[in-house]
């Protein structure tokens, strides 16, 4: 008890802090003369007094902070994490549009865009880690798949079979992960990285001895799907219903596994491997069966993930050209707490800044762009100190199985 | 044991194919057969027909042993670690100059030069702190080859507002960069200039989505300068029906496969092949001086790529407006106001 009510007084003073700063910032806008335009859509633009509306903003997040000193609300400490996150990125926005037209749908399309070879990546890693096998090869999966998706589509010039191979391939190479720490009981950490390895020089083989030689070095990409009727509602018929067909899978994907997870059988054998593959076997559960499963569709996740990159996105294959979503998408999974609607948040934030860089860069705004690329870090190095609710991963992860 | 016996067997089948590929015969080829002097190029990871800076390298190298008489051979570098190792050979069968070829390579040609000061080393892209008597490097004018870039955009926006997707934020992007910003406000001083960059030389996708948000903005031209994750930018633009201009190279045979690309207006391209030969040349004709050369506009380093499909929307006052540019730029009566 007394520990919790330090941690109440370091964080959610913290955040009382910040959203003192916002006020006091937000004075540096006269009334008449600073004036944001935000931009949404078909449903028109949004013209706001800049200093106000940020004091406002710092109200609010003033009063989510001291919500938990109150005694009866001590719980909350989240709730101050939360509204601050939420302040203090309205008011970084709303000062980006002073002047300007800032494209509120546009950011978060972007966003959503950006983010889903992430939350791909980490439902993949869940899927894996939630039966108990750790896997740090994500990053190598979607190369390997987005390369052999890429010349599946060259090669067969159908870009629906490529599509096809990338989910396959990510599924063999998992098989190659799956076999060796569930089977030859390797280091999974060792497996992972050598998959990781051997990803880099299978695909940079591929590109040297075929791509280069082909006719051509480019296909079509996947089109872009605009749900009937759903597509005309404002905001977020753009946001969310007119998308490239990766996206759409993403979006279905986190709620059916949601629901596999957490409402069948499946997903309770699933979960029980994770946590107790002793118990799970003694009821009659076959672990390793189980965990090959896994495995195998965390893999064909990821190699949907590969082929965001290489059929939905440029149409192309580059050397490397996932640049480290694999592992930024292990930290999303981390920061949702293995959990699907948790990943999918986490990947959010992730392409969230990534957008927010880019378009700051666009719009000249003073703030470096490594600084808001280094933020999803910060916050997921928040949560891992277990701040908001601790991410505790399953028991027997990274324990391979051996029966008795 | 039963797993030994498994692990056994996959490792002897690994080991054959590797070997399979390792022991193709090497395509080492020969082209000009006068045994006096002998010129070697080292290829950074890649191949001598791999449309980058290892195929121009090649084609400069292959200009000069032909005009000059001299023999002339390459080895192409499989993987980082054989750097050191393929320069080794081409010094131990006693080459008389060597090239070789790329930034990644140079501590390996550093440390070879020092190991053999009687051969000639010429880097393309490579920088040394403490050159020796015996080591040239080849760098080029980014700032200008991005300026002419700048003027063709500013004369083709209809919309007054371009833009550039730079890759990492290193000298040579952001001398791009800012040549890029200069020369386009040399032709109209009014235009808005949208700049990107992206922290990864191979994040296509990122590249896309900041040259779709300039689009967004009204940005009609879009100028991918960083490799992969530049072109991502020049594929956003070509969806989109935007101008693109390509960077290094002519972004028409890599990134368009040889097209059709209606919208990809040219590129900025350096000119390796012609760094290349005028190295060799400098050799041959023994003006060969240790240090740093600078290719620029004057000696043809760099320039601007064909226009190719976008020919018939590029006006005849363009071309010209653009060639004035690129004269004053040699001649030196103009500057890119670059300093870095």
């Amino acid at each position: 008890m007394q520990k919790d009510y330090y941690r109440i007084i370091i964080f959610s003073g913290l955040t009382l802090l910040l959203n003192l700063l916002i006020i006091r910032f937000s004075f540096n806008f006269p009334k008449e003369q600073a004036v944001s335009l935000m931009g949404f859509g078909t449903l028109g633009k949004l013209s706001m007094f800049t200093g106000r509306s940020i004091r406002i903003l710092g109200c609010i997040g003033l009063i989510g902070s001291i919500i938990p000193f109150v005694k009866k609300f001590n719980r909350y400490v989240n709730l101050s994490f939360f509204t601050t996150a939420f302040t203090t990125v309205s008011a970084i926005i709303l000062w980006a549009a002073v002047g300007s037209l800032f494209d509120i749908v546009g950011l978060l399309d972007l966003s959503l865009r950006l983010s889903t070879p992430i939350v791909l990546g980490a439902m993949a890693g869940m899927l894996c880690e939630r039966t108990g096998v750790i896997n740090i090869a994500i990053e190598g999966m979607m190369l390997t798949s987005a390369c052999i998706g890429f010349t599946a589509s060259l090669y067969l010039n159908n870009i629906w079979i490529g599509l096809f191979c990338a989910i396959l391939s990510g599924g063999i190479i998992a098989l190659l992960h799956a076999f060796l720490s569930i089977t030859m009981i390797t280091d999974q950490i060792v497996s992972g990285t050598v998959i990781n390895i051997l990803a880099v020089g299978l695909t940079g083989f591929i590109r040297r001895s075929f791509l280069l030689k082909a006719r051509l070095t480019r296909t079509a990409i996947l089109p872009i799907i605009e749900v009937p009727l759903l597509s005309k509602i404002p905001i977020l018929g753009i946001i969310i219903f007119t998308n490239q067909p990766i996206v759409f899978l993403m979006m279905g994907l986190v709620v059916f596994i949601s629901i596999m997870l957490f409402k069948t059988r499946w997903g309770l054998r699933t979960r029980s491997i994770g946590e107790h593959p002793e118990a799970a076997d003694t009821v009659g559960i076959n672990v390793f069966k189980m965990r090959y499963l896994n495995v195998i569709l965390g893999g064909s996740i990821a190699g949907l993930a590969g082929a965001w990159f290489s059929l939905e996105t440029t149409g192309s294959f580059d050397d490397m050209m996932t640049n480290g979503k694999g592992f930024i998408a292990l930290a999303a999974m981390i920061f949702g707490k293995w959990h699907p609607v948790g990943a999918f948040t986490g990947g959010l934030i992730f392409g969230f800044f990534d957008a927010l860089q880019i378009i700051f860069q666009i719009k000249n705004i003073p703030i470096p762009p490594q600084f808001l690329w280094m933020l999803p870090y910060v916050i997921t190095m928040i949560v891992l100190a277990g701040v908001i609710g601790k991410s505790i991963p399953p028991a027997a992860i990274g324990v391979p199985y051996r029966k008795q | 044991m039963k797993r030994f016996i498994i692990i056994i067997i996959v490792a002897v089948v690994v080991i054959a194919v590797v070997l399979f590929f390792v022991l193709r015969p090497k395509k080492v080829v020969e082209v000009v057969v006068v045994p006096e002097i002998k010129v070697g190029l080292v290829t950074d990871v890649g191949k001598v027909d791999d449309k980058t800076f290892n195929q121009f390298a090649h084609e400069g190298m292959m200009r000069a042993a032909e005009e000059f008489g001299f023999e002339a051979k390459y080895i192409e570098t499989l993987q980082p670690t054989d750097y050191d190792k393929n320069i080794q050979t081409f010094a131990e069968e006693g080459f008389d100059m060597i090239v070789t070829v790329g930034f990644m390579i140079t501590d390996a040609t550093y440390k070879m030069a020092g190991q053999y000061p009687d051969i000639k080393f010429a880097g393309v892209d490579q920088f040394y702190a403490e050159p020796l008597d015996n080591t040239m490097g080849l760098l080029f004018a980014e700032d200008q080859s991005g300026f002419v870039a700048g003027a063709l955009a500013a004369m083709m926006s209809e919309t007054g507002v371009i833009g550039i997707v730079c890759g990492m934020e290193i000298p040579p992007v952001i001398k791009f960069r800012k040549g890029y910003e200069n020369g386009a406000r040399y032709i109209d001083p009014g235009l808005k200039v949208l700049g990107v960059y992206i922290d990864s030389f191979v994040a296509p996708d990122r590249g896309k989505a900041a040259a779709e948000a300039m689009i967004a903005d009204g940005a009609d031209v879009i100028f991918g300068a960083g490799g992969p994750t530049g072109s991502g930018g020049i594929v956003a633009a070509m969806e989109k029906g935007v101008y693109g201009i390509g960077v290094d190279q002519d972004e028409y045979y890599t990134t368009m496969g040889g097209g059709p690309a209606p919208n990809l207006l040219t590129s900025a391209m350096k000119r390796v092949d012609n760094a290349v030969y005028s190295a060799i040349k400098a050799f041959a004709e023994d003006t060969f001086k240790g240090g740093h050369y600078m290719n620029n506009a004057s000696n043809e380093g760099i320039g601007y790529a064909p226009f190719h499909d976008a020919a018939d929307r590029v006006s005849k006052d363009v071309k010209a407006r653009l060639d004035e540019t690129l004269e004053k730029l040699a001649d030196g009566s103009l500057e890119t106001g670059v300093k870095l």
